[in-house]
């Protein structure tokens, strides 16, 4: 079974991805996505005057995701809140540097709730992405 | 900040272009390959079942992304250049359930840099919401 985070070792402001890891924005995570969610928008097919290929901007759960693999709970852990703000989308071909912080941590009717803010940017520096997720951690054995 | 009843023929209470979607386990599947989500809650049905829930459920993010179908199609340019989501997931999407997106414009309003749009969003499966929130989306 994969390791996890116990509730208790967290702390608040705690900035947990130092250095921020790494996601390549290729042709196929961007084809498998598409084709999972059943995604056929238009301009995600066409290229940019410059000639580059839009990933969709809710590829952003995948590479926040990612990013936070290092903070999952246990199994049966979920989703609560769910914030994004879509700076630009990201091109294939970009990798982009995803950092976190634990905003808040507290307990709503005998469940542990944890606040993370993320930051996505590119290889430059530019801004792509910024987030805000609340998950219900798996109970603990 | 300026409230507007309308902007180039968008108007407060139109509705956003409604999508069905119907999700089944090979979808959850997919998505967990492709997200790399694998929790067992979604791809288990062993491990699911001796869970709060008693079965498998989609990826609430996998539910968002019919959300982004839904405001890419209606303005792909406001929503993937400056676009908000903001949203609560109040309930399972099961294999089998079919997702209904919708929403409507609750507010236009004059920002120093342009026009926004703030559109009420609900997931519905049957009758009953398992995701809501707001999008903001540049005019």
């Amino acid at each position: 079974m994969t390791s996890y985070v116990k509730y208790n070792s967290m702390t608040e402001g705690e900035e947990f991805l130092d250095p921020p890891p790494s996601f390549q924005v290729s042709k196929e995570v961007v084809k498998k996505y598409l084709q999972s969610t059943q995604d056929v928008t238009v301009q995600l097919k066409q290229t940019t005057e410059v000639g580059e290929c839009l990933a969709p901007p809710m590829l952003a759960a995948v590479y926040v995701i990612d990013a936070l693999r290092t903070r999952v709970g246990p199994p049966g852990g979920i989703h609560g809140k769910q914030q994004f703000k879509f700076h630009r989308p990201a091109y294939i071909g970009e990798t982009l540097y995803t950092s976190a912080q634990v905003l808040k941590l507290y307990e709503k009717k005998g469940r542990h709730y944890v606040e993370m803010a993320t930051q996505t940017t590119n290889q430059q520096g530019e801004l792509i992405t910024t987030g805000m997720i609340t998950r219900i951690w798996g109970q603990e054995p | 900040m300026r409230e507007l009843q309308s902007y180039q023929g968008i108007r407060v209470g139109d509705e956003l272009p409604e999508l069905s979607q119907t999700v089944d386990q090979a979808m959850i599947d997919a998505y967990a390959d492709a997200s790399g989500d694998i929790n067992p809650l979604h791809i288990d049905p062993e491990f699911a079942k001796t869970t709060f829930f008693g079965g498998t459920i989609a990826h609430g993010l996998l539910t968002l992304a019919f959300v982004s179908r839904v405001l890419s199609q209606w303005n792909w340019q406001g929503w993937a250049y400056g676009g908000e989501l903001d949203v609560v997931f109040l309930g399972p999407v099961r294999p089998g359930d079919e997702v209904r997106v919708s929403g409507a414009l609750e507010l236009i309003e004059q920002r120093a840099d342009g026009v926004y749009a703030r559109c009420s969003l609900v997931c519905h499966c049957g009758g009953k919401a398992v995701v809501k929130g707001f999008a903001v989306s540049k005019l």
